[in-house]
């Protein structure tokens, strides 16, 4: 499928067609997909026929089509259950800061996340972090929502002013359901993102934290007396640029990367930082996939 | 001790000088101001700097370090810029006249550089210590004095004026500058501005090597000695160098040379000779302190060069180890007799000694109407001119005998002839007159003669003068009171010639005839090969037909253009060495200048460290230190230094 958008280019679309999304745990689904479900049997309400191959257990092929048609078809018996992704994005100001800002490379990575769900079936949600809690957000299922989905991404603005924790509350409470969660944000809450991914795990879902930095602050270029305004709550820190204070900062920085990394890690959530700068194919094909969320 | 000051800037520059610490002290209440950033979140930078508030008590006894260092600073600039300084004495009045001498001896190097930049470094030492508003002015001088900077109260015109004083080789004559300081510095002198005439520090920065200035009125002047010149400058000069033919043998030549040291020690001199830039003879002698040296060279044949000693000595005055002499070609006097016919004169007038010193040219009283005579007489051409019984209209350029005529100058005459006179005196002592003995000479008529002012009887007779010299400008006329010859018609007869005296057969009328030759003829050959002090005016003879004359100096080529033929006064004989006039390719004159001058060359300073002007005695400031001793420098370094002490105080800040 090649068609252009300004989040996926047609290029990886045709790498992302031939991917999967895998979640380390089984999740019962609303509606059939194509994965296995523990529950064999449960439901025998008729689905479809496929082409029998050698090999298929005999017990399902139907005999009646066969006296019929003279052809094997098996009937297919096994329920097969649909995957619940949720793309989360922190969009708060902070996320519109670096080139390219972080906030579109997240809606980047959740398009292509989002589209590899659609492509096998399963149900694709995309929600910022300040959405109200009244409000639902659009489900997409299906190739065809592609277009809609995208469309939906494209909405998303930054400039939300909400906390965190606040804000991963109000999704669990929207959205009941298991499934995968990918966390788009830069953590960079001065409340302490801890509270936020604590509410995310305790809805059992499996949480995939993408922290997204940018250049700017992985490797601040900054010179001189200058007085540094945070874009958020307008809180001032007053600096001088130099090489052993931007030294520090690093250390800082460092600091606060493995902080998160050792949180989530312990509690079982895998934790994926990234450049803004980096080109999103990468992430796809590197980090994703070694972090196992795509298959 | 506490220092003196020197503004230096006006009240307005110190006002904002003055605002600067405030500002600072202003601009630390009110922080500083820095560039606002937007950054996604201060989140880390935060806690980047939080260990720098953990010690934030340190950290404001760091920024008042900083505060109270720039403070520092200001306050060393504004401390510079007032030029504290010690020792120098503070130059109380309003007028102040520098005399600084740049004659020969202010090059002695036993100061270093020279006494010169000695004095010139004193000067504005002195200038700087000039309050803002006194006015001074800058005279150097040497034999005159010279104006370098007229009143001003620029110290930087003054500066200039005393940058501009160059060293010459001439010699000192204080007289001069004093004259001059005493005309700008006391106008009151002139009668209708007596009310604003102001008292005036003269300061007199010199070796002192001139003499006392006598008669003279220093009116409103305060005279100030600054000796320059240590006790330990030694010198060696050459005093003389002349030539002269050796006394038997007229065509060999002897240059004879006089050296004296002026210093505390002994020392050996080595002495070459060279003519022509050839080396010719070398000598090495050993003068003891305070001695003189003479030393006689033989030259052998020599007709014509440039004689230069130099003298290779260990001493701190260069101009006067270098002596030069000009040998000038044997030049016949050219001589004019004019005579209606007088054998015995034409005679004594030939001799062959007679002929060695000069060409004789004989012609009738008739010449004297002709153009020739005249051209040639106006135009020097005559060394000397012999009237017998004849007279000119006008006095002509040259050295003048009449015989039996009285000439047509001013203060000539002659009384009515009186029969046998006798002579009774002779000046021996004159030149003209040396061995000649007039006892055996009897006279048969005379006319006495009346001298004019300033002239000299050089025979006297019992009725009065018979020979009598005097002098007209740069010339000189001998008058002879009588004929030796006449031609008188004896009873009707025909004119036979009678002679008047019997001189002409005595020996001494030769003799006679070669002291005129000599002393007439060989006159101007002094000033030939002669030697000229510096600076000291030179007459060019210019030939009748020129209009163009080159002179070759030791240090250029001037053209002289004179306005009308005859003589051209040449005055830049700033330097010693050897002056050549040509005209074209031939050499026309030439001539020496040396610093043949005891004064110059005696470096040693003044035994009395004292000068006299008019009646005032002016004593030396021997202690007196020009230089005032200033700590701005200092100043200006501390407050560079402690500015670096504040950058690094603010970079550990900032690194923490």
């Amino acid at each position: 499928m090649a068609t252009a958008s300004t989040l996926l280019s047609p290029e990886l679309l045709t790498r992302l067609e031939a991917m999967e999304l895998i979640s380390r745990k089984i999740f019962r689904g609303r509606m059939k997909g194509e994965r296995r479900s523990p529950r064999k049997g449960q439901s025998v309400e008729f689905a479809d026929f496929r082409n029998y191959v050698p090999g298929d257990d005999l017990r399902f092929v139907d005999w009646n089509t066969y006296a019929r048609l003279d052809r094997l078809f098996l009937k297919m018996f096994l329920e097969e259950e649909d995957l619940h992704f949720y793309g989360l994005i922190d969009a708060s100001r902070s996320m519109d800061f670096g080139q390219p800002s972080k906030f579109l490379f997240a809606k980047q990575l959740l398009a292509a996340l989002g589209f590899v769900g659609l492509v096998r079936g399963d149900r694709v949600k995309i929600e910022t972090l300040g959405q109200p809690l009244g409000r639902t957000s659009p489900a997409f299922r299906g190739r065809r929502s592609l277009w809609r989905m995208l469309d939906h991404l494209e909405s998303l603005a930054p400039g939300e002013n909400i906390s965190l924790a606040e804000g991963a509350k109000n999704f669990c409470l929207r959205n009941p359901g298991k499934g995968i969660v990918v966390f788009a944000s830069d953590l960079m809450d001065k409340a302490g993102y801890e509270a936020a991914l604590g509410w995310l795990i305790a809805r059992d879902l499996d949480v995939y934290v993408v922290h997204v930095l940018s250049p700017e602050e992985l490797d601040p270029a900054l010179e001189g007396d200058l007085r540094l305004v945070d874009c958020e709550d307008g809180d001032e820190a007053e600096i001088t640029a130099a090489g052993p204070l931007l030294a520090r900062y690093k250390q800082t920085l460092a600091g606060f990367l493995a902080a998160a990394r050792q949180f989530c890690v312990r509690r079982g959530v895998a934790w994926m930082p990234t450049n803004s700068s980096e080109p999103i194919e990468e992430l796809v094909h590197g980090c994703l996939r070694q972090g196992g969320l795509l298959r | 001790m506490w220092p003196d000051w020197i503004n230096m800037l006006s009240w307005w520059q110190w006002s904002i000088l003055a605002a600067i610490p405030p500002a600072i002290v202003a601009l630390y209440f009110l922080k500083l101001r820095r560039r606002p950033l937007e950054v996604p979140s201060t989140y880390l930078w935060h806690k980047s700097i939080e260990d720098l508030r953990v010690n934030s008590l340190w950290q404001r006894l760091r920024r008042n370090a900083l505060l109270w260092l720039q403070l520092l600073v200001i306050a060393l600039a504004m401390l510079a810029l007032a030029r504290p300084g010690w020792h120098g004495a503070k130059l109380t009045g309003h007028r102040f006249v520098f005399l600084i001498d740049n004659s020969a001896s202010m090059q002695a190097t036993d100061v270093v550089p020279t006494r010169l930049d000695e004095a010139k470094r004193r000067a504005v030492g002195l200038i700087d210590q000039m309050a803002s508003g006194d006015v001074a002015m800058v005279v150097s001088f040497a034999d005159s004095a010279r104006i370098e900077q007229t009143f001003t109260d620029s110290h930087g015109l003054l500066r200039r004026g005393v940058e501009a004083i160059r060293a010459t080789d001439r010699t000192t004559s204080l007289r001069d500058a004093m004259q001059v300081a005493a005309g700008l510095a006391n106008p009151g002198r002139s009668e209708e501005i007596r009310d604003t005439a102001m008292p005036a520090k003269v300061f007199i920065l010199s070796d002192g090597k001139f003499d006392d200035v006598r008669d003279f009125s220093l009116g409103n002047l305060e005279p100030v000695f600054v000796p320059i010149g240590t006790a330990a400058a030694a010198n060696v000069g050459i005093l003389t160098l002349s030539t002269r033919r050796h006394e038997l043998r007229s065509d060999q030549l002897q240059a004879f040379a006089r050296l004296e040291n002026f210093g505390p020690r002994d020392v050996s001199v080595g002495l070459e000779l060279l003519l022509d830039g050839r080396m010719i003879d070398a000598d090495r002698m050993s003068i003891a302190a305070a001695g003189t040296k003479q030393v006689a060279f033989d030259l052998g044949s020599v007709t014509s060069g440039v004689l230069t000693l130099r003298a290779t000595a260990a001493d701190h005055l260069a101009v006067d180890n270098e002596a030069y002499a000009v040998i000038s070609p044997p030049r016949l006097a050219n001589v004019l007799l004019l005579t209606p016919g007088n054998e015995t004169l034409q005679w004594v007038l030939q001799t062959a000694a007679a002929g060695a010193i000069a060409a004789v040219q004989v012609q009738p009283p008739a010449f004297l109407k002709t153009a020739a005579y005249r051209k040639q007489a106006a135009a020097r051409n005559f060394d000397f001119i012999l009237y017998d019984r004849c007279r000119p209209d006008e006095m002509p350029q040259a050295n003048t005998l009449f015989i039996g005529a009285v000439p047509p100058a001013p203060g000539w005459s002659a009384k009515p002839a009186v029969g046998r006179p006798q002579i009774i005196d002779v000046n021996p002592a004159h030149p003209i007159m040396q061995w000649i003995d007039m006892g055996n000479v009897d006279l048969a008529e005379a006319t006495p003669l009346v001298v004019p002012r300033g002239g000299s009887v050089l025979v006297d007779s019992d009725v009065g003068p018979m020979l009598a010299i005097a002098p007209r400008e740069a010339f000189e006329d001998a008058v002879l009171g009588f004929a030796i010859l006449a031609e008188k018609s004896i009873a009707g007869g025909k004119p036979e010639v009678v002679y008047l005296t019997n001189w002409s057969i005595r020996a001494s009328f030769p003799i006679f005839a070669l002291n005129l030759l000599k002393y007439f003829g060989r006159q101007r050959e002094i000033t030939d090969s002669g030697s000229l002090l510096p600076g000291q005016p030179v007459t060019i003879r210019v030939p009748s037909d020129r209009t163009r004359l080159t002179v070759e100096m030791p240090h250029g080529t001037a053209e002289i253009r004179p306005i009308r033929p005859g003589e051209f006064s040449f005055t830049l004989t700033d330097h010693p060495g050897v002056y050549q006039v040509r005209d074209g390719e031939t050499v026309v004159q030439r001539f020496a200048v040396n610093l043949f001058d005891r004064r110059e060359s005696d470096i040693r300073p003044r035994a009395e460290l004292a000068l006299k002007i008019g009646h005032v005695k002016v004593v030396a400031q021997s202690t007196w230190t020009a230089a005032r001793r200033e700590i701005w420098r200092t100043l200006l370094g501390l407050a560079l230094v402690v500015l670096s002490l504040e950058w690094y105080t603010y970079w550990k800040r900032i690194s923490v």
